[in-house]
């Protein structure tokens, strides 16, 4: 298991070269820098969760903007509603999304292939226009932070963001530490036998709409968790911000550049594209907004044309002849 | 004992009956043969006992408990696999993590899964090609992987569909001799199988279907000499050769 050594070391190194960063002058405090980074560790936890049910489990979902903004909404509804901290308000936004992705999916589970992907289009629209007029949760205008005090306790921060690099750091850790440990255990075996023929699997004693929907739910919990440092970080949130296609899209184009259904992918996508946007947008932002999503879109169509198994799969490629490269002469 | 006993079972698709009123036990401990003709409805017997398949009506039961209606994956940890006629890799995957699939359904314990899906990887011999892309590998073990991943269940029936078809001379013998290991390990077998070279000399007991339904069931010798058996499937010529094959006892699988 040499490969998995190596992923190891990465794995240990990285998170040891992070979190020292900040602690090194010049690393990362108040500059652009931390602040993609920051993003780069945020949306690599997002593109991962969604890569547990839609990479791992194949199940193609693009609904997870909603269960991103339930998590979202659930820190800022904790602060600006209820006076309360994030940190109660983001389990239970993640909580609540979990379990509103149990009756949303089961029903789309039943549909096969592309029907599932298209029916998760639809949750999105449903979901950004209810919280459009519930009034509760600040309807169109959304909900924007009150000033509050510098630190942990609030998870805010105003001047010196460290706060929100190390959080992201451990959201990053969190998730991928848990997609590691179900990389290496049953559940890791059991999602790529659904998604690699869901019959076969059950033939196996794989109970395939339990583990769908597990994963779903687990899915959801950790986009839910994502989402409420979103907020934390904007200081607001609104419908559009979070529960749009566009967001969804975020999520599904990261993992397919990086490489659907593998560890690294979600990582690797991100570190491309979220340093991509964020300095188009801010060096590019004369030309308008939205430049950044041209640019995802053409490095996407260029992928998937010339390397549809991502940036793992080229490196896979790089490596010596090993696993991948041997054929037996069967099929490809 | 009867491990699994089939009573009036039929399965119709639209107005073509597949199975029709087709009845018979599996005695625990045994190898029991599934012959005959071509769209006799021997893969469609072997899906409805796995639960792929609602049967139209009859029943199945497994150790003496009804499993006619169960989804498939309870069927599986009641212990009964099987394999697919039309291989099924779980094509990204690895060979071995196609049997630690398997190997996961009796534990969770990645050690205990592991040592479990390396032993039924070496009784397949399938060792060599453990990391290798299941999608990629050769017919010959694509039919190897079949086995080794229903075995990596730990079942107490396994149900084969035509696990030596395309394997040649030599890939076959290795099957009956993996088939004869399982049931020294106490595994009963229920096969279905055209190459009675391969059949013959092991099972302990033939079923005929034909035309969806089961037209005798008895023990090999028996059912070569049956008029109905030589007429429906094995042709005059065919059947002299196998009546002496099975008086010599030998499985000499040559002149196939
Ligand atoms: N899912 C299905 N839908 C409709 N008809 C089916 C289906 N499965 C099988 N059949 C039909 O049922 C009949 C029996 O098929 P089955 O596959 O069980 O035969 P078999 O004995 O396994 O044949 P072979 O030796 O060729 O594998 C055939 O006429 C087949 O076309
Ligand atoms: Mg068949």
């Amino acid at each position: 298991m040499n490969t998995k050594k190596i992923s190891d070391g990465i794995w240990y190194l990285l998170l040891a070269g992070a979190l020292v960063l900040p602690f090194i002058p010049g690393g990362i405090e108040n500059t652009f820098h931390g602040h993609v980074l920051t993003m780069v560790f945020l949306y690599a936890s997002m593109a991962q969760a969604w890569n547990i049910i839609s990479g791992y489990c194949g199940q193609t979902s693009f609904g997870h903007a909603v269960f991103f903004g339930i998590g979202a909404y659930g820190a800022a509804m904790a602060v600006v509603q209820f006076n309360s901290l994030p940190w109660y308000g983001a389990p239970v936004g993640a909580l609540v999304a979990a379990l509103v992705s149990i009756p949303i999916s089961a029903p789309c589970f039943r549909l096969k292939g592309h029907y599932f992907a298209i029916a998760t289009f639809a949750i999105v629209e449903i979901f950004n226009r209810l919280f459009m007029i519930w009034d509760w949760v600040g309807g169109a205008i959304g909900l924007d932070y009150p000033i509050l005090e510098d630190g942990w306790r609030n998870f805010s921060w105003s001047s010196d963001k460290t706060g929100y690099y190390l959080g992201a750091l451990f959201l990053f850790a969190l998730v991928f530490g848990v997609v590691r440990w179900i990389d290496s255990h049953r559940m890791g075996y059991y999602l790529r036998a659904v998604r690699e023929g869901q019959e076969t699997a059950e033939s196996l004693g794989v109970n395939s709409s339990l583990v769908k929907l597990s994963a779903m739910a687990l899915s959801a919990g950790l986009a839910g968790l994502c989402g409420a440092f979103f907020a934390q970080y904007n200081y607001r949130v609104d419908p559009p911000m979070v529960m749009s296609l566009d967001m969804s899209m975020k999520f599904v184009l990261i993992t397919i550049l990086g490489g659907l259904g593998t560890f690294w992918g979600p990582l690797l996508g991100a570190a491309v594209l979220i340093p991509l946007q964020e300095y188009t947008r801010a060096y590019l932002a004369h030309l308008g907004s939205g430049v950044d999503l041209i640019i995802f879109g053409l490095i996407i169509i260029y992928t998937m044309i010339r390397q549809p198994t991502g940036i793992m799969g080229l490196i896979r490629g790089l490596a010596p002849r090993g696993r991948d490269a041997s054929n037996d002469g069967g099929d490809r | 004992m009867a491990i699994l006993t089939v009573r009036n079972l039929t399965k119709s698709f639209g107005a073509l009956v597949a199975n029709n009123d087709i009845s018979f036990d599996v005695e625990s401990g045994t190898i029991v043969g599934l012959i005959g003709p071509n769209g006799a409805g021997k893969t469609t017997l072997f899906n409805c006992v796995a639960g792929l398949y609602r049967p139209t009506s009859g029943r199945i039961t497994f150790e003496d408990r009804d499993i006619t209606n169960l989804p498939s994956w309870r069927i599986a940890r009641m212990g009964v696999a099987r394999t697919f006629q039309v291989v099924r890799p779980l094509k990204e995957m690895t060979v071995l993590e196609n049997i630690l699939v398997g190997a996961y359904m009796r534990t969770g314990n990645p050690a205990e899964a592991m040592a479990s899906a390396k032993r039924c990887m070496e009784m397949s011999s399938l060792s060599h090609y453990m990391d290798r892309r299941a999608g990629g590998l050769t017919i010959g073990n694509k039919k190897r992987l079949e086995v080794a991943r229903a075995l990596a269940t730990g079942p107490k029936l396994i149900l084969l569909d035509e696990a030596a078809a395309g394997l040649t001379t030599t890939e076959t013998r290795e099957m009956v001799e993996l088939i004869l290991r399982m049931k020294s390990e106490g595994v009963t077998i229920l096969m279905v199988e055209h190459i009675m070279e391969a059949i013959m000399p092991i099972a302990d007991k033939l079923v005929v279907l034909n035309g969806g339904e089961k037209i005798i069931e008895d023990v090999p010798g028996v059912v070569v000499e049956d008029p109905e058996v030589i007429r429906a499937y094995f042709g005059e010529k065919y059947s002299r050769r196998l009546r002496k094959g099975a008086k010599e006892g030998n499985d000499d699988g040559r002149d196939a």
